[in-house]
């Protein structure tokens, strides 16, 4: 008998902020491709059409409309719980749910104990990554655990977040199954520049800063550009960084893009770094790679643990990144053998697999 | 009946320091940041102690008990032995006192075990023989007749240009890419020259070398007495079984039980009437060749491919390759010894092998040899050092 799932989802395109919804789209469509059929929940279905029978979008709580802003600001979290206590109100025959991050994690255990069904939890990413490990925040720790703890199975993107929740959410390994996430190919299209490319979110958590000092470093001998593409809570520090350092000519801040404007940028560019303090996965490397652009990976990122095409660095080696920044540029044999190399293996990432694997775990609590 | 010839390859790259690109044009002399001395003074330790020193004894007392019936050869590095005379003389003595014992035999190469013999012109490689035929003479008082190329890198022109330079027979891989059909057990001619080609019998050097230890082959463990009865069994003149020295205690440590093995091989092969032991000098006098072999292409005793893909298999080794390569002529024109040792020992084919990026079976040996994270890493330390290197020799031309 075919599987029957709610997903507690927060966005999907094109209601979408960060990586959630990308992740939540492909994922619904392969599962739904295999025979599971899922009803996804989420604040506002406007605009969501579905070409699935088996995949079927349910609008609770409209009065919520999330989609505005993306300042965590008291507001938000105010639209955040009254969501999941608007998704504790469904009912429906299902065998289980299904939840990602705190976000929804609240719902998850309230439906759990309604329903009498398992209840999955994918962890995108926990509040350690996203505060950078300096003060993170209890609150957020707190909805994190009990999530968890509530949780039949976690998913965890990478063995690097699977680590993170037995050291610091004490939860026990067999509880944990790591699938890592899955993209789609952007493609090589037109010339490369002289870029060197920084695309994340700024805040502390993705190591922006380093960036901005590996700049400096790398303009003292080699000729090229810097682009951080993204915005975030940390751009004026680093604008301002960038001006004192004097390099402000040569760093390009691009603020928010398109999806359109993403792909040529990582087209155009010709070395991608992620210098992440502390990243669960770290899609964007696997997409730079797919786009012909050789990536630079912080070792604090999940992955770098499975991803042999890449030079890794620890992200505060400022020296060492410049030192591989520079080699990348000069070398033209260098980018050819790691892109080469780097399309082979991300053959593997696909949602296909993915799905197949969430399906496996939700197989197991049936 | 057929012979024995044992013949042991000792070879130490100097390993390389961790070279930045912001290091590139510094005024310190190439030796203190180009190479890593502690690292290679610990590596030689280290190896000395587990391999060479107890290696060497137990085939000194082997040699004595025997009176003359057991012989085994070596090839012996340029760059192996300046290791000996910077960390360790003990070592240096300990195979010259084997060298008295007058039943070891000794080969020729490369003194930087380099891949010279793929130059466009074959004057550098020359130019290394030399240093190794002379280096030979004046530490062991030996001239070798028979020549083997690093890592037995091997084809007609090589071939033909050594039976020029004087040497009676030259080594290389039995592989079936130029044997077809035939038997490595014979000595066979080039097409194109007379010296007398021996083949290295990759099966049962690669039992020793490779599958000694391996648990989930069917023959292990591999006892003496059993290995003595496969050689006394194979078809042939010659059975040729060519290993790295570090294999004993090193590739494979003590615990497996190699030195056990190696203590009771000598034995039990006389044990059975019909087999000797010869030096590849010797062999060379006494057997000759079967057939001719036609290899216009370099073969190799390396990785599975058994080709020159392990240190020239993709662009970033080719590229490295190239750039060395072409300071050949500034720097024999600007004449400055120190530069030319230094690019010298840059040419160890193990720097390019760091490089590799082969995958499966041989990717696993390659990491278990590689000092580097990753063949990329590898790469752009490789590629800093040669453009420093390359700097140094273009500053004095401007001038």
């Amino acid at each position: 008998m075919a599987l029957k799932v709610a997903m507690i989802g927060w966005e999907y395109p094109p209601y979408k902020v960060g990586g959630l919804g990308t992740h939540c789209y492909w994922l619904t469509r392969n599962l739904a491709d295999m025979g599971v059929s899922i009803d996804f929940y989420m604040p506002k279905t406007d605009g969501i059409r579905s070409d699935k029978k088996n995949l079927v979008f349910r609008g609770i709580g409209e009065e919520v409309f999330p989609y505005e802003t993306v300042k965590l600001t008291g507001d938000f979290f105010e639209k955040v719980n009254r969501y999941n206590e608007l998704c504790a109100k469904i009912h429906g025959n299902y065998d289980l749910i299904h939840c990602h991050d705190w976000l929804t994690a609240r719902a998850g255990i309230m439906l759990k104990k309604k329903l009498g069904i398992p209840m999955i939890l994918t962890v995108h990413s926990t509040e350690y990554d996203r505060s950078g490990w300096l003060n993170p925040n209890q609150w957020f720790i707190d909805i994190e655990k009990e999530g968890m703890e509530n949780a039949d199975i976690i998913i965890a993107v990478s063995h690097y977040t699977c680590r993170v929740l037995m050291e610091k959410y004490g939860i026990p390994k067999e509880k944990i199954r790591v699938i890592h996430n899955a993209i789609t190919s952007i493609g090589e299209r037109g010339r490369k520049l002289k870029i060197v490319l920084f695309m994340g979110r700024l805040t502390i958590q993705k190591g922006a800063e380093f960036f901005i000092r590996v700049a400096k470093k790398v303009l003292e001998i080699e000729d090229c550009f810097f682009v951080v593409a993204g915005t975030g809570n940390i751009l004026p520090e680093l604008v301002d960084l960038a001006v004192s350092l004097g390099i402000s000519n040569r760093i390009m801040f691009t603020g928010e893009l398109t999806d359109e404007e993403l792909h040529h940028i990582y087209r155009i560019s010709q070395v991608y770094v992620l210098p992440s303090v502390s990243e669960p996965f770290g899609i964007t490397v696997l997409e730079a790679l797919s786009a012909g652009t050789p990536v630079i990976v912080s070792k604090s990122a999940g992955v770098s643990e499975i991803l042999e095409s890449c030079l890794r660095v620890d992200f505060w080696d400022v020296d060492e990144m410049a030192n591989k920044i520079v080699a990348l540029l000069r070398y033209k044999q260098l980018r050819k053998e790691i892109v080469k190399h780097g399309k082979e293996e991300i053959k593997f990432f696909t949602w296909m697999r993915n799905a197949r694997k969430t399906l496996d775990v939700y197989k197991e609590v049936v | 009946m057929p012979s024995v010839c044992f013949y042991f390859e000792v070879h130490q790259p100097m390993r390389l320091k961790r070279f930045s690109v912001f290091s590139i044009g510094s005024e310190t002399t190439p030796d203190d940041i180009y190479f890593d001395n502690e690292l290679n003074r610990n590596i030689f330790y280290r190896i000395s102690k587990k391999c060479y020193l107890p290696t060497n004894k137990m085939l000194r007392e082997l040699i004595n008990k025997y009176k003359g019936r057991f012989k085994v050869s070596y090839s012996l590095t340029g760059t192996f032995v300046e290791m000996c005379e910077k960390y360790n003389l003990q070592v240096l003595d300990s195979f010259v006192k084997l060298r008295e014992t007058n039943c070891v035999g000794f080969l020729n190469e490369t003194y930087y075990h380099s891949l010279s013999s793929l130059y466009d012109n074959l004057n550098e490689f020359e130019t290394q023989i030399k240093m190794h035929r002379n280096m030979m003479k004046e530490k062991f008082d030996y001239t070798p007749t028979v020549f083997r190329n690093t890592e037995a890198i091997y084809d007609n022109r090589t071939a033909k240009r050594m039976e020029e330079m004087g040497y009676k027979g030259i080594i290389t891989e039995g592989t079936e890419r130029i044997l077809s059909w035939r038997s490595p057990n014979y000595l066979y001619n080039p097409v194109n020259s007379d010296i007398k080609i021996l083949l290295r019998n990759y099966p049962l050097s690669d039992d020793i070398g490779f599958r000694f230890s391996a648990k989930g082959w069917p023959e292990h463990p591999l006892t003496a007495d059993k290995f003595a009865a496969w050689v006394s069994q194979s078809p042939g003149d010659i059975i040729n079984i060519f290993i790295d020295y570090e294999t004993f205690g090193e590739h494979q440590w003590s615990d497996t039980g190699i030195f056990d093995f190696l203590r009771h091989l000598p034995g039990e092969l006389l044990k059975y009437s019909n087999i000797d032991f010869v030096t590849p000098d010797e062999a060379v006098k006494r057997y000759n060749p079967v057939g001719k072999i036609d290899v216009p292409f370099a073969v190799s005793w390396a990785d599975t491919d058994r080709n020159v893909s392990t240190w020239l298999g993709n662009g970033m080794q080719v590229n490295c390759f190239n750039e060395l390569k072409s300071l050949e002529e500034p720097l024999i024109k600007k004449g400055d010894s120190h530069l030319l040792h230094v690019w010298r020992l840059l040419q160890s084919s193990d720097h390019l092998y760091y490089v590799s990026t082969k995958g499966m079976a041989d990717g696993d040996v390659h990491k278990y040899f590689n000092p580097f994270k990753s063949p990329y890493e590898g790469f752009i330390n490789y590629m800093n050092i040669i453009q420093d290197l390359k700097q140094r020799v273009d500053k004095g031309r401007k001038k």
